[in-house]
């Protein structure tokens, strides 16, 4: 390098500099316009949004009603001109959720409270307009596709004891029943004058009132995990329905020997000493069977079909969701468990298995159709007038697995239910004259408690209209309180939209 | 003799009055669209009013945005321009106009605002938020028109470049001996009843003492008399002012807790280094440092790692440490591509405003808010446009040391507004500036209008270069050999 390249002038250096300078300067315009036009609309209507917080205290919200346009929740104004809400009644509360001034928005208040309060039909370009034209902030109302007798049906049963029942269409994805209990009074969190108490109330009570257990609510899944161990084995060839394992029947006596630790099940003297097939082992519930099939088919294909069910991420849906998941993760084994007891342990739903029943009534759903999982929708219209106002079609979210392996599938469920073994376990799961299918389960908790009460099914088996999940908090036997309680709930849909 | 000597003094200070066309049209326009923006202002603010007739008034608001005060400014504009054109020297043209609007924006905004965010009392009388912008900014005015007019040689700044930087870390160390606390980071600096943030006159002193030192060694910086290994450096002891610039940087940091400044500091320094060598490997070698000092910040200081998680992902405590981020992101959405209207945003929640440091931190949201995207942009034109002459003003300079002055002094504005429009747009992460020009505060608008005083007396060709001071004294008599110091011929456009 000679002296006289050092000395080149300074005038290309400025130059360049201010290239950079204005490159950045772009890069703050490309940012600006992003927060301005582009995410503008999602950020206009953040419930948190103090224009939207505005809006909604002057807005009139819009109603919501039923699959058959029974109200479910519907303001007016008082002699004051005050807005007040109304909500049909409590069995609502998990999934509508409330509206208040005080302590924001919940439930389908919040997922859809732009829409609510009118401000749902605003882009970049319409909302351009509304500073002209106030009267495009009509406040929507919302279809959505639950039946409030479903419902109520299902709180009802529910009764005193904590839980969750899932009703789906399992053709369309609707969403029949979304039940939690203990439910609340959304209106005296929506009245400002009772708000705080009620609040403050529900807050600290115990049993969590405020936790919608069907989407938020996650659990041990116990028994009716084994559904979705057998769609990944079978869906990945790691088994098949005649698939036998010749060490299961001398396991059940001496436990099952996995990396130097004993999985130990009951003895199924039913089965004769004879190793079971797909159908046996799901109808007797064979905890060492689903183990062996889960060890065959690994971690990462365990996890992985699971994923596709909607295992490992929220689910799209209306609602905001909890993640079920598999295993905890961070292990070293394949699929992030921690090692091969963990994994045989989680295929019949007692390892770091956690689920919510919203979950695993998509589990039953994606059975019953035939193996294509439809995306959950609970809101199948935008009613009312002005921008904004649409029907929600019901839409495929994926082909889970092949038809036959959900015929596969489901034989065993119906076998569960309806087989002579099945029967004895699963009595009240059965509805009368429709063909039903499904799998209990009992999801031991580990130590003190009893045990919480799971079952996952459908009806009629042929074509079926109906899946369901039923999960009550430490409510015993899974055949003892879960599958009766799923059997009268699909018995008064049949009610309601005549037998097959 | 004396009649000689008297004659002198009277051809010296007689006045050469020299139209400034550009100027004066530009001025005009700067004045109309601010009148324009006052009149939009006040009609929003009364519609405002009407529609919350039914709710209680806040408390706060001391005034009305004042008619009076804005036509007090752009008559002290008019009084510079005419001071200007009765000195009759040839400086920039658009950078008075420039300034102008942006100080009037920001004027316009501190009107609008609620006046009781910053209220002092001054015997009888109590001013508000708009009333002391406006009393900073005629200040700044006087300053700009001081410097402008009366800095004709720049012999005093280069020549005494150690004199500042010695002053320049005295009145750091002072800050971190005597500094107050505010919001947790010691800015400010009180003098009997004055306060000010030291930092701001700091960056004007680092960009002296740079442009001094940088256009001496220049030559020596391009060198690559150092290897190591496959890295080639200019000699290790002229390396010593960028790590030592480095570790102030981090000092700020760490005992001022004052992110914002540090980026600032260490922004202009390597971009100056690159004005002066034209090594990207400079800008590289510097840019790895602040990673590697960002890393070890970020582990080790709780406020660091608050800031960088909130600016990954506000959301997550919308209510708490992301509050003012989320509430920005808002206001800059609920703007759009036009804007609500000036006086038509930022609803409170509760009488308070959603952002609390609007004034200071966050001017360019409300901006954006009631502006919008059209209006953001102007403004972010407005600052390319003052880099713009700053970087001509330099490029145009008789010697290095005027070039890398007004380089320097444009950079300080061009990065400074970056730093903090990005942390408000939440390109990086927030750390509390002030936008140039714009925002609330004595400090921040006299530095800045240190800056562009100075850049309007650079701007002047008329004045004869001084003669280059050789001091003669190196202070390393052994690189002396292997390098001689060319005499700074300058740079012919």
């Amino acid at each position: 390098m000679s002296a006289t390249v050092d000395r080149r002038p300074i005038g290309g250096n400025i130059w360049r500099t201010g290239v950079a300078l204005a490159a950045a300067f772009a890069t703050l315009a490309v940012g600006a316009g992003w927060w301005q036009v582009v995410d503008a609309q999602r950020l206009s209507r953040e419930p948190d949004n103090p224009a939207v917080i505005a809006v909604a205290r002057r807005a009139l919200r819009g109603p919501i009603v039923d699959r058959d346009g029974r109200w479910l929740a519907r303001s007016s104004r008082d002699a004051n001109g005050e807005a007040t809400r109304e909500y049909r009644d409590d069995s609502i509360s998990p999934v509508i959720g409330y509206a208040s001034r005080q302590f924001g928005t919940a439930g389908l208040e919040r997922s859809y409270n732009a829409e609510l309060i009118g401000l749902g039909g605003s882009d970049a370009f319409g909302g351009l307009l509304d500073k002209f034209d106030a009267s495009r902030r009509t406040p929507l109302g919302l279809r959505t596709t639950l039946d409030l007798r479903l419902q109520r049906a299902a709180v009802e049963a529910l009764g005193a004891d904590r839980g969750a029942v899932v009703m789906l269409d399992p053709t369309t994805g609707d969403v029949l029943a979304l039940a939690s209990t203990p439910t609340y009074d959304a209106a005296a969190i929506a009245d400002p004058d009772t708000a705080a108490r009620a609040f403050g109330a529900l807050r600290d009570d115990e049993s969590d009132p405020l936790l919608p257990r069907a989407t938020l609510g996650r659990y041990v899944p116990g028994s009716v995990f084994k559904v979705v161990t057998a769609i990944a084995g079978l869906n990945t060839g790691s088994i098949e329905p005649g698939t036998t394992f010749e060490e299961q029947p001398e396991a059940e006596d001496k436990g099952l020997l996995v990396e130097g630790y004993r999985i130990r099940d009951g003895h199924h003297e039913q089965t004769d000493g004879t190793p079971l097939d797909l159908v046996g082992a799901t109808e007797a519930s064979c905890n060492i069977w689903y183990a062996l099939a889960g060890l065959a088919t690994g971690g990462d294909d365990l996890v992985g079909q699971a994923g596709l069910l909607g295992f490992g991420a929220p689910i799209p849906f209306d609602l905001p969701t909890a993640i079920s998941r598999v295993t905890g993760g961070g292990g070293r084994a394949p699929g992030g468990f921690t090692d091969d007891v963990e994994l045989a342990s989680a295929s019949f739903g007692q390892g770091e298995t956690f689920v919510t029943p919203l979950q695993m009534a998509l589990v039953a759903s994606t059975v019953a159709n035939d193996g294509v999982l439809m995306r959950p929708r609970l809101v199948a219209a935008l009613t009312g007038e002005g921008p904004g106002t649409r029907e929600i079609a019901p839409s495929t979210w994926r082909r889970v697995m092949a038809s036959s392996d959900a015929q596969s599938v489901q034989a065993a469920m119906e076998a569960a239910v309806e087989g002579d073994l099945g029967r004895q376990f699963t009595a009240g799961a059965a509805v009368p004259g429709v063909p039903t299918a499904g799998k209990s389960g009992t999801a031991e908790l580990g130590g003190k408690g009893e045990p919480h009460s799971w079952f996952i099914g459908f009806a009629p088996v042929e074509n079926p209209r109906v899946a369901i999940a039923v999960l009550v908090e430490q409510g015993g036997r899974g055949g003892e309180r879960a599958a009766p309680l799923a059997g009268s709930m699909m018995e008064r849909y049949f009610e309601q939209y005549g037998a097959p | 003799m004396t009649a000689f000597a008297g004659a002198r003094q009277a051809a010296r200070w007689r006045l050469h009055p020299r139209v400034r066309q550009t100027e004066l049209a530009l001025l005009a326009l700067v004045a109309t669209a601010l009148l324009a923006g006052g009149a939009s202002l006040g009609a929003g603010l009364s519609a405002q009013r009407a529609i919350r007739a039914g709710e209680p008034a806040g408390a706060i608001d001391l005034m009305p945005p004042d008619l009076r005060g804005l036509l007090v400014y752009l008559v002290a504009l008019f009084v510079v321009h005419l001071a200007f054109v009765l000195a009759g020297r040839r400086m920039d043209q658009v950078l008075l106009p420039a300034t102008a609007l942006l100080g009037g924006i920001g004027l316009l905004l501190m009107q609008r605002l609620p006046q009781g965010l910053v209220v002092q009392q001054f015997g009888e009388a109590v001013l508000g938020l708009g009333q002391l912008q406006l009393g900073w900014l005629l200040l700044a005015l006087a300053v700009i028109a001081g410097l402008a007019l009366a800095v004709r040689s720049d012999a005093w700044l280069r020549t005494y470049k150690y004199t500042w930087a010695a002053a320049g870390i005295a009145l750091l160390l002072l800050t971190f001996v005597f500094g107050s606390d505010v919001n947790g980071a010691r800015l400010t600096l009180s003098i009997g009843p004055l306060s000010g943030q030291p930092s701001e006159l700091l960056k004007v002193i680092l960009v002296v003492f740079l442009a001094g030192y940088l256009s001496e060694n220049r030559s020596l910086l391009a060198d690559e008399s150092t290897r190591i290994g496959p890295i080639r450096l200019p000699p290790i002891p002229y390396l010593a002012p960028m790590v030592a610039m480095w570790a102030i940087a981090l000092g700020i940091v760490i005992v001022q807790r004052d992110l914002g400044a540090a980026l600032l500091f260490f922004a202009v320094f390597l971009a100056m280094l690159y004005v002066a060598t034209g090594r990207p490997s400079y800008v590289i070698g510097g840019l790895i440092l602040f990673i590697a000092g960002s890393w070890v910040l970020y582990t080790l200081f709780g406020h660091v790692q608050q800031r960088v998680d909130n600016w990954i992902d506000p959301f997550r405590d919308p209510l708490g440490a992301g509050y003012q981020t989320v509430q920005a992101l808002y206001a800059f959405a609920r703007g759009g591509l036009l804007g609500v209207g000036l006086g038509a945003g930022l609803p409170t929640i509760g009488g308070n405003l959603p952002i609390p440091a609007v004034h200071t931190d966050y001017p360019l949201a409300a901006l954006g808010e009631e502006l919008g995207l059209i209006g953001l942009l102007a403004i972010l034109g407005l600052y390319l446009v003052v880099v713009e002459r700053g970087l001509r003003i330099a490029a145009a300079a008789h010697d290095e040391f005027r070039a890398l002055l007004a380089a320097g002094l444009s950079l300080v504005i061009a990065v400074q507004a970056f730093i903090i429009a990005a942390g408000n747009l939440k390109l990086i992460p927030l750390t509390g500036i002030t936008l140039p020009l714009i925002s609330y505060g004595g400090s921040s608008l006299l530095a800045n209008a240190v800056v562009i005083g100075l850049l309007l007396a650079l701007s002047d060709p008329g004045a004869e270069p001084p003669s280059v001071p050789r001091t003669g004294r190196r202070r390393l008599p052994a690189l002396r050999r292997s390098s001689p110091v060319m005499p700074a011929t300058g740079y012919e456009p």
